[in-house]
């Protein structure tokens, strides 16, 4: 079906499949759009960066800006011990908002709207939590799911209802950015789909997509603030939940 | 009576009484009316205040209401994953799955409380924030 609002998160392999110890190992249009974000972000800040000048130019502005607004970001809500996580975050902001904008193009994929890779993302980075907390503070980290001041005789429903708490943490951060994309990308798709229907209609129709339309204009610059927002909150919220680990407050 | 009435309107002397206090009056009323131009002026600022923060800022508002429901759905989600696990290794399947299913929804709510008490800052936020120091020059 051309209208399909689903087949542009269709996975195909581009190389292979390849057999390696018994799984099926392909490089997919996914692998392909990553390799993609990569070169961009990286080629991108290299060449925002080749100059040097003191007054920056445009593109040196722009390298500027997306460096210093992590920068605040990390300083803000981390503290300046959280400067050693600056890099990663940083990395982590700039593929999921390169992933983002990059899926805006017409006939581009889209990694982030594809719950693995963005529940992998966010498995890590609360992965790391547990680390960085069990490091920073011990086994007393565990605490955690000891609120202080509960009497003994609701403290395990309480300490389980903690525990699943936590859980949800990379689940809620993982499905957020996946959600987003894939609704905000179905979305558009729907639209756009209604003008090619409406116009195979004939003349009367012609006139009536023109309200589908508008809709497609206005929701793709809705579209591009969302891939930009859920980038910035996907980095903001790595960055919170990293401060609970560095310093837990008991 | 005539006599009486002319002797209190003499005592009190109604012009003296009146321009003694016009003055008083006068004085109270300009910083009455200052005092009203102020107070109307600062109600219509924060008024302006009021309605610039409420309005719609569009995918900012958008995007903190969906982090709201995708805190309490993950909850819910997890509660329902473990129960489920659960009921898959020990073979008792409905008994879990309610169990963590309700402590789910619990966590739900404990998720959204601390969300909605705790927002990060929006990008438009953390502009206004202080920069921080160079430290390139340590």
């Amino acid at each position: 079906m051309v209208n399909d609002p689903i087949h542009q998160f269709r996975i195909h392999p581009i190389l292979g499949p390849w057999n390696v110890f018994g799984q099926e190992i392909a490089f997919t249009n996914s692998n392909l759009f990553m390799g993609i974000i990569v070169l961009v972000v990286v080629g991108f800040l290299l060449l925002a960066s080749s100059k040097k000048a003191l007054v920056p130019g445009r593109l040196q502005s722009v390298g500027e800006m997306w460096y210093s607004l992590v920068h605040n970001m990390v300083e803000n809500v981390l503290g300046h011990d959280g400067a050693p996580f600056f890099p990663l975050v940083f990395a982590l902001f700039s593929f999921v908002l390169v992933a983002n904008m990059l899926g805006m193009f017409p006939y581009f994929f889209t990694v982030t709207s594809h719950v693995i890779v963005t529940a992998s993302l966010a498995v890590f980075v609360v992965g790391l939590v547990v680390v960085v907390g069990i490091y920073k503070h011990g086994l007393g980290w565990f605490k955690l799911f000891v609120p202080s001041g509960v009497p003994l005789a609701i403290l395990p429903l309480i300490s389980l209802i903690e525990f699943i708490s936590f859980l949800s943490r990379p689940i809620s951060l993982g499905l957020r950015l996946f959600g987003n994309m894939l609704a905000g990308h179905i979305v558009l798709k729907v639209f756009a789909g209604f003008v090619v229907s409406l116009v195979a209609l004939g003349i009367g129709g012609a006139i009536g997509s023109i309200a589908p339309l508008f809709m497609a204009v206005a929701l793709t610059a809705l579209e591009f603030l969302v891939a930009f927002l859920q980038a910035f909150v996907f980095a903001i919220l790595t960055c919170v939940y990293l401060n609970d680990a560095l310093h837990t407050h008991h | 009576m005539s006599a009486g009435l002319f002797l209190m309107a003499r005592s009190v002397d109604p012009k003296a009484w009146k321009g003694e206090t016009d003055a008083k009056l006068g004085d109270i009323s300009a910083r009455l009316q200052d005092l009203d131009s102020r107070l109307a002026a600062e109600k219509k600022h924060s008024a302006q205040a009021e309605k610039s923060s409420t309005q719609y800022h569009g995918a900012s508002d958008y995007s903190k209401g969906y982090r709201l429901v995708s805190e309490f759905v993950a909850g819910i989600l997890v509660g329902t994953l473990v129960g489920y696990g659960l009921d898959y290794v020990f073979h008792t399947l409905p008994l879990f799955l309610i169990i963590f299913l309700l402590l789910g929804f619990v966590a739900g709510m404990v998720n959204l409380s601390r969300a909605a008490n705790r927002t990060p800052p929006s990008p438009e936020e953390l502009a206004k924030m202080p920069k921080p120091a160079d430290d390139e020059d340590k």
